[in-house]
């Protein structure tokens, strides 16, 4: 009897799902910075909405990687519903602390696809994934760059805003350097 | 010695319906009911998470009559099951059960290598 399964894919289904729940959560990401992007722009921070638009973008990709990545090695990749999104912030910097919960979560959640990977046997998945381990790393660490500057420039002096969304934005542009 | 149908193989069977396996044609074959149903190996997988997510709670809670059925169609495959919550739980022990023997075989062939079954 033939292997119908093994000759058509590599990729086993518990895998396969939890690879499609990650492009559902990147491309929530993706309309999560768009959201806060607008949030931002219409409250005067046109520097730092720029910034995440470029990370809305960014997280478009990281959706399509993996899009792709599900039908490279045979399994059915399946365009996510993504929900409603936050569209309103309270301070200007609710709106990285909120971003900074959200690269935790996907973190976390590349971690666990690492995690399932090695318990079946999945090593050219785990080494596919290993891009997001590192891309995670360093967007947590510009996630929290973001709030440091908080800590650092007083937000209710009289141009600690306008300072805030300078330097916020060049974090970003440190990052395509 | 050839025999007739060598390459079909029962994968599942419960007193509503069977699945095959055609190693000639590699498909799965469906027969629930009154229809015989070919899929390719991701389909029917697809087909089986589509049962899978039928919201049984609704339909048995909802008195409306929208719930009384649930269709599940496939363009591609040309058909449409109009499906009772009796056929829904039957036709998941069916597909459930020939899941299994497909990953079983499968993990055998991974820990066999290649190998016959008589
Ligand atoms: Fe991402
Ligand atoms: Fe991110």
């Amino acid at each position: 009897m033939k292997d119908l399964l093994r000759l058509r894919t590599s990729l086993k289904e518990e895998i396969e799902i939890i690879l499609n729940a990650q492009c559902k959560m990147e491309a929530e990401a993706s309309q999560k910075y768009l959201a806060m992007a607008s949030w931002l722009d219409r409250n005067g921070f046109a520097k730092s909405a720029e910034y995440l638009y470029a990370q809305a973008e960014e997280e478009r990709q990281h959706f399509l990687k993996i899009f792709k990545y599900i039908t490279e090695v045979g399994g059915t990749a399946i365009t996510p519903i993504v929900g409603e999104v936050p569209q309103e912030y309270p301070t200007f910097k609710s709106v990285f602390e909120a971003a900074l919960q959200s690269e935790i979560a996907v973190t976390n959640a590349i971690n666990k696809i690492v995690a399932k990977c090695r318990e079946v046997n999945d090593y050219a998945t785990e080494d596919f994934m290993m891009w997001y381990v590192t891309e995670q790393r360093e967007e947590e660490k510009n996630a929290r760059r973001a709030l440091e500057l908080f800590d650092l420039i007083d937000s209710e002096s009289p141009t600690g805003k306008f300072v805030l969304d300078k330097e916020i934005a060049k974090i970003g542009e440190a990052e395509n350097e | 010695m050839y025999k007739k149908e060598n390459h079909i193989h029962e994968l599942y069977t419960t007193p509503k319906g069977s699945v095959h396996q055609c190693d000639l044609t590699d498909k799965i074959y469906l027969t629930f009911k009154d229809s015989v149903l070919a899929f390719k190996i991701q389909d029917f997988l697809m087909f089986r998470r589509k049962v899978h997510a039928v919201d049984i709670h609704e339909m048995i809670f909802n008195l409306s009559d929208k719930y009384d059925f649930e269709v599940i169609e496939s363009q591609q495959y040309q058909f449409s099951l109009k499906l009772t919550l009796c056929d829904i739980i039957q036709l998941r022990e069916l597909l459930d059960g020939a899941r299994f023997t497909i990953e079983m075989y499968s993990m055998l062939h991974e820990v066999l290598g290649d190998f016959e079954i008589a």
